[in-house]
C-alpha cells in the first residue's frame, strides 16, 4: 500500500501549516504529533511555495479599482452544534463568488462562539476549517472580531462573561436612564476595570488577539487581509442608544444616552467634580426624550435646548469622550499586536443618520458623536483612527434619504460625505459595506454612486451570503452589480502562472494542496462529505 | 406492476464485505429462472476500497531484488450492476384436501422479499372492493393493513415439479364466507416495488366455483370467464400506458391458458424486476523491472462477466486528469479519442471454479496513478460514480522504509477512517477546483477567451449559486397551514346544467388579424410538432438527433416543438421523474438540450417542455419502508405527497384530482410544494437567471423553454395549474387530462358532451391559461372512421363534436402521441385513415399537434401540404366552422369562408354559389377546396 500510504504521508505534511493551533492534534496519538513535527520543517516551505503558485490569489488590486467582499453568513459557525452550518452551501457560494471575481469574504467570529465556556480557552477549530476553505478557494478572507452579541442568530456573549454580568448586571453592562442593561455587550466603562475574574476586559481581548493571531498565523496577510475589530454594540463604535428598535412603521426616535451604569456614573461625577460643577455629574440630561421620541419632545435637543448650554456642551464632550477613550484602548491594542502581521485594522462606526438635518443632530449624540451642526464630532474620531493607523469601515452605503420614509429629517448620503471627507482630510482610508442588518439587499445604485464617485474607500463588504443573497431576486442584480465594478474580466485569477504549473515531477503534485487538519475533530469529517457538488468527469467517453 | 424498481433496489441492496486479497470472490447472482440481460443503469454503492495491509507475497511474477519495494499491493473494488431477472407469477384456484373448499395459490419465482396483499368482496357488496378477509381465511404470520387487507408474506416453496416455485402464499376460501372474490397485488418488500395494474389490481372471482354447486339462482351470475382472464389481458394492454417506469423492463405476458373448467384453473403471468449483482474488481500492483527501466504492472482481475474492456489512462498528478501513458500498450489496447486506452479482458479458468477475467497492463514507472472505468456491452461501471483510482507509488521518492512502516503503522492503528476521509477530502477538493480554476485559465491560456468562454462561466457560476441558495433556502421553515381551497367543490360541476361555452360569446369577437400572445394560444396560429415517439429514448442522443432536424421541421411549417420530458427519470422515457433540477436524461444532457432549443429558436420554433408535475418518485424510504421521502434539490418530506394512495403513506391533502398509482402523486395543495414547482418551472423556462432578469448577456436570452405539455394533469385542480402557469408565464402551454369516453354496451355514444365538458372544466380551472388536447375530437374520429359513421362529426346544434366545438381556442387537436400511438398503441387511430384524421385537425379551429411518427412517414408529403394550406389561409385557433354535410359516409365543412374539406368515401363538391372552389388537395377519401379569389 505504498502508494496511499504517501498520500496519507502528504496529507499530514499539509497540515503541519497548522501546528501552531494548539488545539490541532489534541486529540492525536503523541508518536503522531511528534512524527508531524519532525517533517514539518522538511516540507512546510515547499508546500507553500505550490500553494502560491497554483493558488493563485488575485494580484493586488491597483489603487483605483474598490476590492469587493462579500459576508459569511453570521452563523456559519454557530453556538449549539459542533459543525459548520451549511458547509456545502458556503462552498458551493465561495466557488460562485470566486468565479464571479469577487476578492474575498468577510468572516465573523464571535468571542461568545470561540472562548464560550472559560475564560482563556478557544475554540477556532470551526473557524479554521473555513479559512482553509477560503483560502483553497484562492480568495481572500477578511476577518471580524465580533466582541458583542446578537440575537438573530442567536449567539450571545460568552457564558462566563454572561453569568458575572447576571451577578452584578449594573457593573458590566450599558445602562439606560430607567436602568434597562443592554446585555449584548460589556459597558466601555470597564475597559480597565478588573471585572473579569480579576482580569480587565482589554486584557481579556488582548489574550483573544494573541490567541487569534497564533492559530491564523498561516493564514495572516496570505489569505486574511484584514481585521475589524468589534468596537461595541453591533461591532460598531457606539453607545447602544437605539437598542430599543421602534415598533414598525413608527419613525425612529433620537435614542437614549447610555451613563447610568455604575461606572459610568462614577466616571461622570468624577469628571463633574473636576470641572468645577459636582452637580452636574449626578446623572444624564433629566430633560433628554425616550428612545423612539422626536427632538421636539422634549427640551434637551430641541434647537437651543439644552445641548447648547454649557452643561450641555460638558456632558456631550464627557460622553462623546469616553467613546473614544475605549476605542483608542482597543484600536492601539490590535495594532500594536497585528502590526508584525501585515494585515490591516478595520474599525467600524456607525452610520447614525437619523434627524441628520436637524440642528442637534440628536441620534449622533445619544450614539457617542459629539456632532452638531456647529461642531465636527468626528474629527476627533477619525484623528484616532490615524494615530493608530487603522482604516474605517462604513455601514449603510446602500441607504439614500429617498429610501427612509420612517427615517424623517435623515440625510445618509449627507452624513456619510462629511466622515468620508474629515477621513481624506487626515489620510484614513475608508471601507464601506451595506446595511446588513436591514436585511434587505440590493440598492446597488447607490454603492455604486458611491463608490465610483470616491477613490477613498479601498475594500467594500457585501452583506451577506445567504438565502437571499442567492436567490434568482437578487443574485443576477448582484453578478451584474460586481460586472459593473469590474467590467474588464471575468476574474478566476492568474494566468501567468498556471503556464508552467503542470508538472511532471508527481513528488510536486502530491504536496500540491493544502490539507485540513481537523482529523480528530467533527467538521472536516462532514467537509469530506459535503465537499463533492459537481462531479467533473476526467473521462470523456459517457456512459 | 412493477413500480418504482429501479431506485429501491439500489438502496436496500445489503453491503456485503469486500475485503479480498488476491482472488475476489465470486459474487454469484440469484438463481435465475429464464433470461437475464444488463440494465444500462449501473449503479455501485461500496464506499472504501479495502486495503491490504501486509503485503502481499509476489505471485507469479519474477521480481527484481533491486527494488526496495517488491511487494504486491492489491485493490479491490466492489460495484454493482444491475440485470433483469424474469419470473413469473401464478394463480391457482383449486380444490382444497377434503375437496370441498377451495384453495387459492398465488406463487411468484422470483428472489425477492415478497408479501401478497390482498382482500377480499363479500357476496352483494356492491360498494367497496377491498374488505378484510374473514379470520379463518387468513393465513398465519399475516399483518391487517387498516381494515380492508391482509399483508401475508410468501413462504419458500417447492412443491413444484419442476421446483422452480419459489415463493408462494395459500389462502383457503370456504363457501361459507360468503365471498365473492378476491383481490391482491404483490408487493416486493426489498425494493418497495408493488406489482399491480395501474387501476386495477388482480382479481380472482369465486363466484362461479365456490356456489356453483350451491343455490345458484340467488347470485348474480358473471359472465365470461371466471378468473376474469380480461384482466391479466389488461394489466398486459394497460401496463405500459401507466408509465410505470419499468416499461422496459417489464413484461406481462399471459403465457398459457390452461382450462377455464369448474375445476379451477391456473394462470401465469410473466414478470421482470431488477436485481442487484455484486461485482468486483481487482487490481494487484507491483514494480518490475523490464528492458531496463522500472515499470508499474498492474494485473486486473474481475468477475464481470462477458465483453468487458478497461478503459483506461494514467495521471501525472493529484488531479486524476486523464493522460495516456507512452507505447508499449498491452496486446488487444486501442486507443481511445486521445483521451484513453482500451484493454480487452480475457476470460480465465482458476482452479477453483469459476471464471474471472483478467488483464495486465504494464507501464513506465513515474505516473501517480492509474485511472480507469470499466466497460461491459454498452455498460459502464465507475466505482461511486467517479473513476477507478489505483494509486502508483514512486519506488525513489519514499522516505525510508523504517519511517514509511512508522507512518504507516501509526494512521492505519490510529485513526483510519478519518485518514480515509482527509484522503477524500483534499482529493475531492484539489481535483474540482483545479477543474474550475485552471479550465479558465487554459481557455485564457489559449487566447480563447471568448463570449463562449465567459458564457461557460456564467453558466458555472448560476449553477453554483442556485445550488447555494437550494442549501441556505432550506433551513428557513416557510411553511403555511394550507390554504383551505376547496378544489373537490369546483371540479365537481354538473356537466347537463352548467355547460361552459365562453368561446361562442366572447372569443368570436375578440377576431382580430392580429390576436395578442396568450398563454391558451400562443399566437393562435400555432401548429404544433410532438418531437419524440416512445422509443426516441433508445438512441441517448435525441436532442442532437432532432437539432439534426429542427429547420426541417421549421420549412414544413410548425411553430412550436414538443419536447420530451427532460428531467432525470425512473423510467427511460421521463415520465417518471426524480431529481427535478437534474436536466439529463436518455434524451440527452442539460447542454445538449439548451443548444436544441437554440437551434429550434434559431429558425423560428418555440419549444414545449414535457412538464410531468402530477407525480414525482421518491429518492428513499421512510421509517416504515415506504418510498416516500424525496431526496435531490427539493427534498421534500412525505408532507409533500396526497394522503389518499396508502401505498404511499403521504402526510399531505387529500388528492385535488385522480391518482396515478405508479409513483408518490405530489398534493398541489401544500404552498411549499407549489413554490418549489413554481421555482423549477421558471428555472426551466429561462434555464438561467439571467435571462429573465436581463443579465448583460443577450446571446442567452433566448435559451430556455417557452411553455409546457403539462402531464397527467388529471391529477390536480386545474387552478394549481393556473398558478404555475402565471408564475413561469409559458408562451404556449397544453394539459394532458386524458380519460375515457362515453360508452355504452361497448360502443362511443354520439354525445360526449360529459366527457368534453371535464376536459373545458379543466380549461376553465385554469382561468383559460392552458389549452388541453382535444381527447374528445380523437375518440370521435376514431368512431367515424372506422365505423363509417361521419354523423357522428357534428353535435346536436351542428357544431364539432369535440372540444373545438366548444372552446376551439384552447384546444389542441391531435390524432396521436407517444402513448395512444408509437409502439405503445394505447388507443390507436384507425389505421390507414390517419390522413382523414389530419385533414380534419389541420383545416379545423383548435391548434393542430402532429405527431412524430407522423410526420416522418409517408405521409409526410400529404401533411406538408396540409400545413402550408392552413397557414395559406390563416386559419387559426378560433376559425369558424359551418358544416356542410354530417352524414354516414361523408363529413364535410366549410372553414372561415376560406376552405372547404370532405372526409369519408361518400360524395361532396362544395356549392358554387358566390365563391368559386379550386380543388387543393386531394388524398384518400378526402378532399380540400380553396375558395378563389373574386
Amino acid at each position: 500500500m505504498s502508494a496511499y500510504i504517501e498520500v496519507g504521508f502528504c496529507n499530514i505534511k499539509g497540515s503541519c501549516r497548522f501546528s501552531t493551533a494548539k488545539i490541532c492534534f489534541a486529540q492525536n496519538v503523541t508518536r503522531k504529533n511528534h512524527w508531524t513535527r519532525f517533517t514539518f520543517r522538511a516540507h512546510q516551505s515547499e508546500a507553500v511555495e505550490h500553494e502560491k503558485r497554483f493558488f493563485s490569489l488575485p494580484r493586488p488590486t491597483s489603487e483605483d479599482s474598490v476590492r469587493l467582499f462579500v459576508g459569511l453568513p453570521q452563523d456559519a459557525v454557530s453556538l449549539g452544534r459542533n459543525t459548520i452550518n451549511k458547509t456545502r452551501a458556503i462552498v458551493v457560494g465561495l466557488k460562485a463568488l470566486k468565479l464571479l471575481g469577487v476578492e474575498g469574504v468577510e468572516l465573523p467570529i464571535w468571542w461568545g462562539i470561540v472562548e464560550k465556556d472559560v475564560m482563556g480557552k478557544y475554540d477556532w477549530s470551526r473557524y479554521l476549517a473555513i479559512a482553509e476553505m477560503v483560502q483553497i478557494l484562492g480568495l481572500r478572507l477578511h476577518v471580524t472580531l465580533c466582541f458583542h452579541g446578537s440575537k438573530a442568530p442567536n449567539i450571545p456573549l460568552p457564558r462566563w462573561v454572561s453569568q458575572i454580568g447576571e451577578s452584578q448586571p449594573n457593573n458590566i453592562f450599558f445602562t439606560d436612564r430607567a436602568g434597562h442593561h443592554y446585555k449584548e455587550c460589556l459597558s466601555l466603562a470597564v475597559d480597565h476595570l478588573p471585572v473579569l475574574h480579576g482580569k480587565t476586559p482589554v486584557q481579556v481581548y488582548h489574550s483573544f488577539f494573541e490567541s487569534f493571531k497564533l492559530s491564523f498565523s498561516s493564514f495572516l496577510s496570505s489569505t486574511i487581509t484584514g481585521i475589524t475589530i468589534g468596537l461595541g454594540p453591533n461591532g460598531e463604535l457606539r453607545y447602544p442608544s437605539h437598542n430599543q428598535l421602534p415598533s414598525n412603521h413608527k419613525t425612529k426616535g433620537v435614542g437614549e444616552f447610555q451613563c447610568y451604569d455604575q461606572n459610568m456614573l462614577n466616571f461622570l461625577k468624577k469628571h463633574a467634580d473636576e470641572s468645577g460643577n459636582p452637580l452636574w455629574g449626578l446623572g444624564g440630561p433629566h430633560d433628554a426624550p425616550t428612545y423612539d421620541q422626536s427632538p421636539n419632545s422634549n427640551s434637551f435637543f430641541k434647537d437651543g435646548g439644552s445641548w447648547e448650554s454649557a452643561y450641555g456642551d460638558f456632558f456631550l464632550s464627557w460622553y462623546a469622550e469616553q467613546l473614544i477613550t475605549h476605542g483608542e484602548s482597543l484600536l492601539s491594542l490590535a495594532t500594536s499586536t497585528f502590526s508584525d502581521t501585515g494585515v490591516h485594522v478595520y474599525g467600524k462606526i456607525p452610520l447614525e443618520h437619523c434627524w441628520y438635518m436637524t440642528h442637534s443632530h440628536p441620534s449622533e449624540l445619544t450614539a457617542g458623536f459629539y456632532n452638531t451642526i456647529k461642531r465636527d464630532g468626528y474629527e476627533p474620531v477619525v484623528k484616532m483612527f490615524a494615530s493608530n493607523s487603522c482604516k474605517m469601515l462604513l455601514p449603510g452605503l446602500d441607504k439614500s434619504a429617498a429610501c427612509q420614509p420612517h427615517e424623517p429629517l435623515s440625510s445618509p448620503e449627507m452624513l456619510l460625505e462629511q466622515i468620508m471627507e474629515t477621513c481624506r482630510i487626515h489620510g484614513v482610508k475608508v471601507s464601506g459595506q451595506n446595511t446588513s442588518e436591514s436585511g434587505a439587499l440590493g440598492g446597488f445604485e447607490q454603492i455604486k454612486k458611491i463608490l465610483c464617485a470616491d477613490n477613498v474607500l479601498d475594500l467594500f463588504i457585501y452583506q451577506r451570503m445567504g438565502a437571499c443573497f442567492f436567490s434568482p431576486k437578487h443574485f443576477p442584480s448582484f453578478t451584474q452589480f460586481v460586472r459593473s465594478l469590474n467590467p474588464k474580466e471575468l476574474h478566476s485569477g492568474d494566468e501567468k502562472e498556471v503556464a508552467d504549473s503542470p508538472t511532471k515531477n508527481p513528488e510536486s503534485s502530491v504536496g500540491l494542496w493544502p490539507k485540513p487538519c481537523l482529523s480528530s475533530n467533527g467538521p472536516m469529517v462532514l467537509l469530506s462529505k459535503v465537499l463533492n457538488p459537481y462531479k467533473y468527469n476526467s473521462c470523456d467517453a459517457e456512459p | 406492476m412493477s413500480t418504482v424498481a429501479l431506485e429501491p433496489l439500489l438502496h436496500l441492496c445489503t453491503r456485503k464485505p469486500s475485503f479480498h486479497t488476491q482472488t475476489p470472490i465470486l459474487l454469484r447472482p440469484f438463481f435465475l429462472p429464464t433470461r437475464s440481460s444488463n440494465l444500462n443503469d449501473a449503479s455501485f454503492i461500496f464506499c472504501q476500497p479495502r486495503r491490504t495491509l501486509s503485503p502481499v507475497p509476489a505471485a507469479s511474477l519474477t521480481d527484481t531484488p533491486t527494488l526496495q519495494c517488491p511487494q504486491t499491493t492489491t485493490n479491490t473494488f466492489a460495484f454493482n450492476r444491475t440485470q433483469m431477472v424474469t419470473g413469473k407469477i401464478f394463480v391457482r384456484l383449486d380444490r382444497g384436501k377434503d375437496m370441498k373448499d377451495w384453495e387459492l395459490m398465488v406463487g411468484c419465482s422470483l428472489p425477492g422479499k415478497w408479501v401478497l396483499h390482498w382482500g377480499v368482496t363479500f357476496l352483494g357488496d356492491a360498494g367497496r372492493e377491498w374488505d378484510q378477509p374473514p379470520h379463518d381465511m387468513i393465513p398465519p404470520g399475516s399483518v391487517p393493513v387498516k381494515d380492508y387487507a391482509v399483508e401475508t408474506p410468501f413462504k419458500k416453496s417447492s412443491l413444484y415439479a419442476e421446483g422452480d416455485t419459489l415463493h408462494e402464499v395459500r389462502i383457503d376460501i370456504r363457501a361459507k364466507n360468503g365471498i365473492s372474490a378476491i383481490h391482491f397485488v404483490l408487493k416486493d418488500k426489498e425494493a418497495g416495488a408493488w406489482y399491480k395494474n395501474e387501476t386495477r389490481d388482480f382479481v380472482v372471482s369465486l363466484v362461479n366455483y365456490l356456489y356453483a354447486d350451491s343455490d345458484a339462482s340467488k347470485i348474480e351470475p358473471k359472465r365470461g370467464f371466471v378468473f376474469w382472464p380480461g384482466n391479466l389481458w389488461q394489466i398486459y394492454n394497460m401496463f405500459p400506458k401507466s408509465k410505470a417506469g419499468e416499461n422496459e423492463s417489464s413484461e406481462y405476458r399471459v403465457s398459457e391458458r390452461e382450462n377455464n373448467q369448474p375445476k379451477g384453473f391456473y394462470e401465469e403471468v410473466y414478470v421482470t424486476k431488477k436485481v442487484l449483482v455484486n461485482n468486483s474488481i481487482s487490481v494487484s500492483t507491483k514494480k518490475c523491472f523490464e528492458s531496463g527501466s522500472v515499470k508499474d504492472l498492474l494485473y486486473f482481475e474481475t468477475d464481470l462477466p462477458g465483453d468487458v474492456v478497461i478503459h483506461w489512462g494514467v495521471c501525472t498528478d493529484a488531479s486524476r486528469r486523464w493522460e495516456i501513458p507512452p507505447p508499449p500498450y498491452p496486446p488487444g489496447t486501442v486507443a481511445f479519442k486521445d483521451k484513453a486506452l482500451r484493454t480487452q479482458l480475457r476470460g480465465i479458468e482458476p482452479r477453483d471454479g469459476g471464471k474471472v477475467y483478467s488483464a495486465e497492463i504494464a507501464i513506465e514507472e513515474g505516473f501517480t496513478g492509474f485511472v480507469f472505468v470499466l466497460k461491459q456491452n454498452e455498460n459502464w461501471f465507475k466505482y461511486l460514480g467517479n473513476d477507478f483510482y489505483v494509486p502508483l507509488s514512486i519506488s525513489g521518492s519514499l522516505p525510508s522504509t523504517g519511517n514509511k512502516e512508522d507512518l504507516k503503522e501509526g494512521l492505519q492503528i490510529e485513526e483510519p477512517s478519518q485518514e480515509n476521509y482527509l484522503f477524500a477530502f483534499t482529493d475531492t477538493i484539489a481535483n474540482e477546483i483545479k477543474n474550475i480554476v485552471k479550465g479558465n485559465f487554459y481557455e485564457k491560456n489559449q487566447k480563447i477567451k471568448s463570449k463562449k468562454a465567459q458564457q461557460s462561466i456564467f453558466e458555472e457560476i448560476e449553477r453554483l449559486a442556485a445550488e447555494a441558495y437550494n442549501i441556505f433556502r432550506i433551513s428557513i421553515p416557510t411553511f403555511f397551514e394550507p390554504t383551505t381551497a376547496k378544489p373537490e367543490a369546483t371540479i365537481v360541476v354538473e356537466p347537463e346544467t352548467t355547460i361552459m361555452v365562453p368561446e361562442a360569446s366572447v372569443e368570436s369577437e375578440t377576431i382580430s388579424l392580429d390576436p395578442k400572445i396568450c398563454s391558451g394560444t400562443g399566437t393562435g396560429y400555432e401548429i404544433l410538432c410532438q418531437g419524440f415517439n416512445w422509443e426516441s429514448h433508445r438512441c441517448g442522443r435525441w436532442y442532437k438527433e432532432l437539432k439534426e432536424i429542427a429547420s426541417e421541421l421549421a420549412s414544413i411549417g410548425f411553430t412550436v416543438v414538443w419536447l420530451p420530458p427532460p428531467t432525470e427519470s425512473v423510467s427511460p422515457e421521463g415520465y417518471m421523474p426524480k431529481d427535478l433540477y437534474n436536466l439529463n436524461s436518455r434524451y440527452g444532457n442539460i447542454d445538449e438540450l439548451k443548444d436544441l432549443v437554440k437551434s429550434f429558436h434559431e429558425v423560428g420554433i418555440k419549444a414545449l417542455g414535457d412538464a410531468v408535475l402530477n407525480h414525482r418518485c421518491a429518492h428513499y424510504q421512510n421509517r416504515n419502508g415506504v418510498w416516500n421521502v424525496f431526496g435531490g434539490c427539493l427534498d421534500w418530506d412525505d408532507r409533500a405527497i396526497v394522503s389518499d394512495d396508502p401505498h404511499f403513506q403521504g402526510r399531505g391533502n387529500k388528492s385535488s384530482g385522480d391518482n396515478f398509482h405508479a409513483a408518490p402523486n405530489i398534493d398541489h395543495s401544500q404552498e411549499f410544494v407549489r413554490k418549489d414547482l413554481k421555482e423549477w418551472l421558471c428555472w426551466l423556462r429561462w434555464l438561467c437567471w439571467r435571462a429573465k432578469y436581463r443579465m448583460p448577456v443577450p446571446t442567452l436570452k433566448e435559451i430556455g423553454y417557452d411553455g409546457w405539455r403539462l402531464d397527467f394533469v388529471r391529477g390536480f385542480w386545474g387552478g394549481y395549474v393556473k398558478d404555475y402557469i402565471e408564475a413561469s408565464e409559458p408562451y404556449f402551454s397544453v394539459g394532458e387530462y386524458w380519460d375515457s369516453l362515453s360508452y355504452t354496451y361497448g360502443e362511443t355514444d354520439h354525445n360526449q358532451d360529459a366527457h368534453r365538458q371535464r376536459i373545458v372544466d379543466w380549461i376553465n380551472a385554469t382561468n383559460g391559461t392552458s389549452g388541453a388536447f382535444d381527447v374528445t375530437t380523437k375518440g370521435i374520429l376514431h368512431t367515424a372512421l372506422e365505423k363509417c359513421e361521419y354523423e357522428r362529426l357534428s353535435d346536436e346544434k351542428g357544431k364539432p363534436p369535440g372540444v373545438i366545438g366548444w372552446w376551439p381556442s384552447r384546444a389542441v387537436t391531435f390524432i396521436e402521441n407517444h402513448d395512444t400511438g408509437s409502439t405503445q398503441g394505447h388507443w390507436r387511430f384507425p389505421s390507414g385513415k390517419e390522413m382523414q384524421g389530419y385533414a380534419y385537425i389541420l383545416t379545423h379551429p383548435g391548434t393542430p399537434s402532429v405527431f412524430y411518427d407522423h410526420i416522418f412517414s409517408h405521409y409526410k408529403a400529404e401533411i406538408t401540404s396540409l400545413i402550408s394550406l392552413r397557414k395559406r389561409n390563416k386559419i387559426h385557433c378560433r376559425s369558424t366552422v359551418q358544416i356542410s354535410k354530417a352524414e354516414k359516409d361523408v363529413y364535410a365543412a366549410i372553414i372561415d369562408e376560406k376552405v372547404a374539406m370532405k372526409i369519408g368515401p361518400g360524395r361532396f363538391e362544395p356549392p358554387s354559389g358566390s365563391q368559386k372552389w379550386s380543388l387543393a388537395i386531394e388524398g384518400k377519401d378526402y378532399k380540400i377546396w380553396e375558395a378563389l379569389l373574386p
